[in-house]
């Protein structure tokens, strides 16, 4: 666990972070959101789809830290940044709506499991045709997708992304997805129609499901649970393999508590069993889970 | 261990060693910080984020004789100052506890106590008898608040001939001191207390979750899929304390304070109250070093007050 200036794959560290920056936006959907940058006393290794448990530094109540996918992290003269994107919704988030850069918060991270990305090794039999990956995420799920992308795009996968959210505010850091993956290869869509197509974003991935059946394609999906039934639906019918990255309500973030139960299939006369969240993914294949 | 105490005197036998290792039922601890059962996994899984070393004991998940798949979600939600819990005591069973956990935490020097359930009694001794085998176990802690289902569901832990008799059958089949964990779900823990002392416990330990309930207002449901669920965290730590100090007047066995432990300050209360030795839970959860900074901050008080040994303050509460 020493500091060193290229992370390895690592333990979680437990460290108190400070905040350089964090801006709230309100959207037209009057649903509120915090775009916090941290620095961390030292670098750690931070795979896409991995979390962090956080909690504003020495405040008493709430007692649990809440989990945040990795938005973004950056590596600064061998300081480490990372970025969150958080919804505020109940006392945990709200806490942390009033912290200043400067103030403290309690980490714990880098925590789960990542995306597989095995598919992009065909690129060892060059006959292979690369893969697309289609990236869906709704609300504050696309946090959870950008180191991934980043990843993609260094692996010279062509990434697409489908981005819902209730208005244009809610379609969390669209400005950032655009500059790396350029406006061509975004789809949004709201339910008011301020952004993009009218309705859901499953339509707009349906419709490309269609134009692009036999294709090569992986979906990697990120976003509230109704939307992951439907994007988990649509990866069946279409016979597209599909990687979701689930929440559920946690208490540690790293294994002990076996709050953030998920069903998944088993050979067993039920079969199913539970797995965590926290530890088993947060990446589950839509295939392994027994919705 | 080089500060010198406030008063400037030798504190060669006040190593923090020396003030806090005690014996409970005839086993020694290096300390008298443990961690709950059902808050530290099976002990490995907090490996990578404190020194397991440095705990006085770890009490594993609950274990049965078959694993246990738990309950639908929701299985947890934060109220004010703790959480509920329902996770319906998920766990691998004794025989994997036995030969994929044990010989790695074996490795650590603390002292390995599984926590055992069952739904009978049969059940409990099955339990047992398989993790008999296991070597390097130090004692048993009896999770007894589960419903007996041959006894009309009624929980053993709210009975005292039940507690009893589930207490004096394990004790028949364990070599291995066995610590009877109370429910603070009855309505006099000190008859359940004497109960199970008579029955043969060798220590109990004290208490288990509080019966609670959470509903959603706006749909109306229950936040947990059980319905109910346990209560812990520190709101709960002044029923603990009651509990310990009504428990320390009615048994002479060494007694295991948990509810609500966070601090070393907490962990002192109990202390006082009678609980020979602590057990960390919720506290895990959100502060996964608090057991090791309360392990200091005893040894920091018995320093300060110059106790050679922290068992001079056990049950020292003052009453007028
Ligand atoms: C692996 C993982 C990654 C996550 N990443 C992010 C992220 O990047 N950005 C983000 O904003 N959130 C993320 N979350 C979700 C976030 O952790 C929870 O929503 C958290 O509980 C919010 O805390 P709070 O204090 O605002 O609300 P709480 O006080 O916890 O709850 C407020 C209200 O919201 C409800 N609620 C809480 N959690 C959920 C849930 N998961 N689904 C539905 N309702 C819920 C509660 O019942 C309550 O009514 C992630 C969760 C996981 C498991
Ligand atoms: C998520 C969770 C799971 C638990 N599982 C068990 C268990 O399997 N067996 C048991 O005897 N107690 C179990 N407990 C109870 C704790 O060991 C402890 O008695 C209780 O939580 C009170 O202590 P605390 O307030 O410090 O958490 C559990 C508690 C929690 C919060």
């Amino acid at each position: 666990m020493s500091a060193t200036a290229t992370p390895k794959q690592s333990q979680p560290i437990d460290a108190v972070a400070v905040i350089v920056r964090n801006e709230l936006v309100t959207s037209a959907s009057t649903r509120r959101y915090g775009y916090l940058r941290l620095r961390l006393p030292q670098p750690i290794a931070i795979q896409p789809g991995q979390f962090a448990m956080l909690k504003a530094h020495g405040i008493y109540e709430p007692l649990l830290r809440r989990a945040m996918a990795f938005y973004r992290c950056e590596l600064i003269n061998g300081q480490q940044e990372v970025e969150f994107i958080y919804q505020i919704l109940g006392r945990g988030t709200q806490s942390l709506a009033k912290l200043e850069p400067g103030d403290k918060v309690e980490f714990l991270g880098a925590l789960g499991n990542t995306y597989d990305l095995a598919f992009t090794r065909t690129t060892t039999m060059p006959e292979v045709l690369l893969p697309e990956a289609l990236l869906v995420a709704g609300g504050v799920g696309s946090p959870a997708l950008y180191l991934l992308a980043e990843e993609l795009l260094r692996r010279g996968i062509a990434t697409r992304l489908f981005l819902g959210g209730a208005s244009q505010g809610d379609l969390c850091g669209l400005e950032d997805f655009t500059a790396l993956l350029t406006p061509e290869r975004i789809t949004c869509a709201t339910i008011d129609g301020s952004h993009g197509e009218t309705g859901f974003v499953t339509a707009p991935l349906e419709a490309y499901l269609q134009t692009h059946a036999g294709q090569p394609l992986m979906i990697y999906s990120c976003g509230p649970d109704a939307m992951l039934h439907a994007v988990a639906k649509l990866a069946a019918r279409y016979q597209v393999a599909a990687q979701l990255s689930l929440e559920a309500p946690m208490a540690c973030g790293f294994g002990i508590c076996v709050g953030c139960a998920v069903p998944v299939k088993a050979d067993c006369a039920e079969g199913f069993v539970y797995k965590k969240v926290c530890t088993d993914g947060p990446v589950f294949w839509q295939e392994e889970l027994h919705w | 261990m080089t500060d010198a105490a406030p008063n400037n005197q030798p504190i060669a036998a006040h190593s923090p060693a020396a003030q806090l290792a005690i014996e409970i039922a005839g086993v020694q601890f290096n300390n008298p910080v443990w961690t709950a059962s059902g808050t530290c996994g099976y002990g490995l899984d907090m490996a990578g984020l404190i020194d397991l070393n440095r705990l006085g004991g770890i009490c594993t998940k609950g274990l049965s004789a078959k694993p246990m798949r738990g309950n639908a979600p929701w299985r947890i939600v934060e109220t004010h100052g703790g959480m509920l819990n329902a996770i319906g005591l998920q766990n691998i069973g004794a025989r994997a506890f036995v030969s994929e956990k044990l010989p790695e935490l074996r490795n650590y020097d603390t002292r390995i106590i599984p926590n055992v359930f069952g739904y009978t009694i049969e059940e409990y001794i099955e339990a047992i008898k398989l993790l008999e085998d296991g070597p390097g176990i130090h004692a048993y802690e009896l999770n007894i608040s589960c419903p007996n289902v041959k006894a009309g569901g009624e929980s053993f832990a709210n009975d005292p001939r039940q507690a009893a008799a589930v207490t004096e059958a394990v004790k028949k089949a364990a070599t291995r001191p066995v610590i009877v964990k109370m429910s603070p779900n009855v309505t006099d823990i000190a008859a359940i207390a004497r109960a199970v002392e008579a029955a043969g416990a060798d220590a109990l330990s004290l208490i288990n979750t509080a019966v609670g309930m959470s509903i959603d207002i706006h749909t109306r449901r229950p936040r947990l899929a059980n319905v109910t669920g346990g209560l812990s965290g520190p709101a709960i730590k002044p029923i603990a304390v009651r509990c310990v100090f009504q428990a320390a007047r009615a048994v002479r066995i060494p007694l295991i304070g948990i509810g609500g432990i966070a601090t070393t300050e907490d962990a002192l209360e109990f202390i006082i109250a009678g609980a020979s030795a602590v057990q960390v839970g919720t506290a895990n959860f959100y502060d996964p070093t608090a057991a090791m900074k309360i392990v200091d901050g005893l040894a920091d008080y018995c320093t300060r007050h110059n106790l050679e040994n922290i068992r001079a303050l056990v049950g020292t509460v003052v009453l007028n």
